[in-house]
């Protein structure tokens, strides 16, 4: 029982999972797509990055760091529920979010990480809890 | 000695599980947890002091006297929208009874996100800005919608955590405004300090 405490602790401040991505391996000037896997709690959702509503806070990955350009994030086909008679767009389980990263020429060769953060907003059929962030982290290693 | 250690593992490993699925919050029934407190045993809602949109400070204990459903909420939360309109009605239906809703806002984002969300849903009861030290002294906060609903003595009489039917806050709020007031001296949340909370936005 006390082992599983700090379980409840996390659980409290996390909804998501992300499961921290393998390193990927590019060429200068070549482009190169990696796929972040989540998994939302079981019981919960979060909104979808293109909300229904303009006021529910979507699911957004920013990379803010590293040696790779971000040319895309790609987010997959959002389930629609209703919930009370409001209609939402969201995600729930385990999905992928496909980012496209361009390496540049003059990137050094080496073996660094991208960062970034993933912004969401859990709810469950009854109620939300406050919007979060998470760290992200990519190994890179460029050749 | 053995024998005693299976059966002892199955029951730690299944309250665990079971206190894990609580604390995510998960849960599959239709609506959020609600508790009511006997009346011998209502506690003194604590007082606070926010600011409203035309930035007066509104305590607490100015509504002493009064049935008060004090609704924590977000624009970002949606089954805080589901219950706007209920408050919308309950306001107008029982204002006149000695009743008021107060809608404090727990968006992070202050006035700038609350100020057009109040005009488009057309929120007839009074709106306050919150903020950590709220949250606090209410519990946490961990979830939206929250609900308190306090009788005329300034005392949490009803909690709602999550989404509640409309027809359970109807119940409470016409039972507590069923008993009578009592008098000014004997009002909890007159004697508990102010905590001037509000946001300066």
């Amino acid at each position: 029982m006390l082992l599983l405490l700090p379980l409840c602790s996390w659980a409290q401040q996390n909804k998501l999972i992300v499961t921290p991505p393998e390193m990927i391996t590019a060429k200068r000037g070549a482009t190169v797509k990696q796929t972040l896997r989540v998994s939302v709690l079981p019981g919960l959702h979060v909104n979808s990055d293109k909300p229904k509503d303009e006021y529910l806070i979507p699911l957004k990955l920013t990379w803010t760091g590293g040696p790779l350009e971000t040319k895309s994030v790609s987010y997959p086909k959002p389930e629609d529920i209703k919930v009370g008679g409001q209609e939402l767009a969201v995600f729930t389980g385990s999905f992928g979010i496909e980012t496209e990263f361009k390496v540049p020429e003059n990137a050094s060769a080496g073996t660094t990480n991208m960062t970034g953060k993933l912004r969401y907003q859990a709810c469950n059929n009854e109620m939300c809890f406050r919007p979060a962030s998470t760290e992200v982290k990519l190994p890179v290693s460029v050749e | 000695m053995r024998r005693l250690t299976l059966p002892a593992a199955i029951v730690l490993i299944a309250i665990g599980i079971f206190s894990f699925d609580s604390c995510t919050g998960s849960k599959s029934k239709a609506a959020g947890e609600a508790s009511k407190a006997a009346e011998a045993a209502r506690k003194p809602a604590p007082n606070f002091t926010l600011r409203d949109e035309n930035g007066a400070a509104v305590s607490l204990a100015d509504y002493k006297g009064k049935v008060v459903l004090l609704n924590f909420w977000a624009t970002w939360c949606g089954p805080c929208q589901i219950e706007i309109p209920w408050f919308e009605q309950f306001e107008q239906q029982y204002k006149s009874q000695g009743f008021a809703v107060l809608g404090v806002s727990m968006d992070d984002d202050g006035w700038q996100a609350v100020k057009p969300f109040v005009v488009t849903h057309k929120v007839n009861y009074r709106i306050l800005l919150g903020n950590d030290s709220i949250g606090q002294l209410y519990g946490g906060l961990d979830a939206l919608p929250t609900s308190f609903i306090i009788d005329r003595e300034g005392r949490l009489a009803y909690t709602h955590v999550g989404l509640a039917g409309k027809n359970e806050y109807l119940s409470e709020i016409q039972s507590l405004l069923a008993s009578k007031a009592q008098s000014a001296a004997s009002l909890g949340v007159a004697a508990a300090p102010a905590l001037l909370v509000g946001a300066a936005e």
